[in-house]
């Protein structure tokens, strides 16, 4: 990966990407009718979300990775996601009061979509402080993977739960049906937005994979130089 | 009033990322160092 995609490579391409999608947003996507200019939240709040889901079915797919098969690859996978994805959640519970307060009038309210967004933001700070807590170091791994796993059941309870539920939070935008979509030019904002918050979360989980190799490598270095 | 939401929605966004990319890079150059100066003090031969 580091030899076909170097990271500056990636830095370079994400940059492009990132000021091509603000392009779109504020002089290429039209002005939405009701809500008018606020409604450009929506690019950075649906990207932002989209990205804090994936990342968390990635927290989850390194911990069963790690569990079944004891890699330390999956486990950095799964940390890295975490961390990454907290900041993408973050983002999201940030945009989300800031687009409903000129859209609803309310800066929140305890509906389904809100609530498991939530919970999912503080699903990620259980699993961030439980891998800060090395009380045993062979034993975090295997908590924090059961913590991956079994959070991902709110991960698919917020996807699903304006499908399931009748929310204040708007129904789907993708997938959503008939009904639910959007203009062209809005929807290729919504993709190329999307791209490079992808791109940017790639590029700061293999930043955080590599610090986590250098940190065992240090502790590895530390070890020989004490026996 | 409405583009200040609109305003601020970008700003805040953008200032988490930073902030975030940039406490990793530092995390990650201190790592780095740290890890080179034990690599040299592990292959410097000891003194007699």
């Amino acid at each position: 990966m580091k030899k076909i995609f170097p990271p500056a490579v990636h830095l370079a391409v994400l940059a492009v990407w990132l000021i091509v999608a603000l392009y779109l947003i504020f002089l290429y996507a039209p002005r939405e009718a009701t809500m008018g200019e606020v409604q450009r939240i929506f690019y950075i709040h649906f990207s932002s979300a989209c990205t804090a889901l994936l990342a968390y079915f990635f927290v989850f797919l390194g911990s069963m990775g790690y569990l079944w098969k004891r890699s330390r690859r999956a486990d950095d996978f799964a940390y890295a996601s975490a961390e990454v994805g907290f900041i993408f959640c973050s983002a999201v519970l940030v945009t989300g009061p800031l687009w409903a307060k000129p859209a609803w009038g309310i800066w929140w309210t305890w509906d389904a979509r809100l609530t498991s967004t939530f919970i999912l933001w503080l699903l990620y700070i259980a699993y961030l402080m439980l891998r800060s807590y090395v009380i045993n170091p062979g034993r975090v791994e295997v908590l924090a993977a059961v913590v991956g796993v079994i959070g991902f059941v709110d991960a698919v309870i917020d996807y699903m739960a304006i499908r399931w539920w009748r929310t204040q939070h708007p129904q789907p935008v993708l997938g959503g049906g008939s009904g639910s979509g959007l203009d062209p030019r809005m929807w290729l904002t919504v993709f190329v937005t999307w791209g490079a918050f992808l791109c940017l979360f790639f590029y700061l989980v293999r930043q955080r994979m590599a610090m986590a190799e250098a940190r065992r490598e240090l502790a590895e270095l530390r070890r020989e130089l004490a026996a | 009033m409405v583009n200040t939401f609109l305003f601020l929605a970008y700003s805040v966004v953008w200032v988490i990322f930073v902030v975030y990319a940039w406490t990793l890079s530092r995390r990650h150059a201190r790592l780095r160092k740290e890890l080179e100066d034990l690599k040299a003090r592990v292959s410097k031969p000891s003194k007699p």
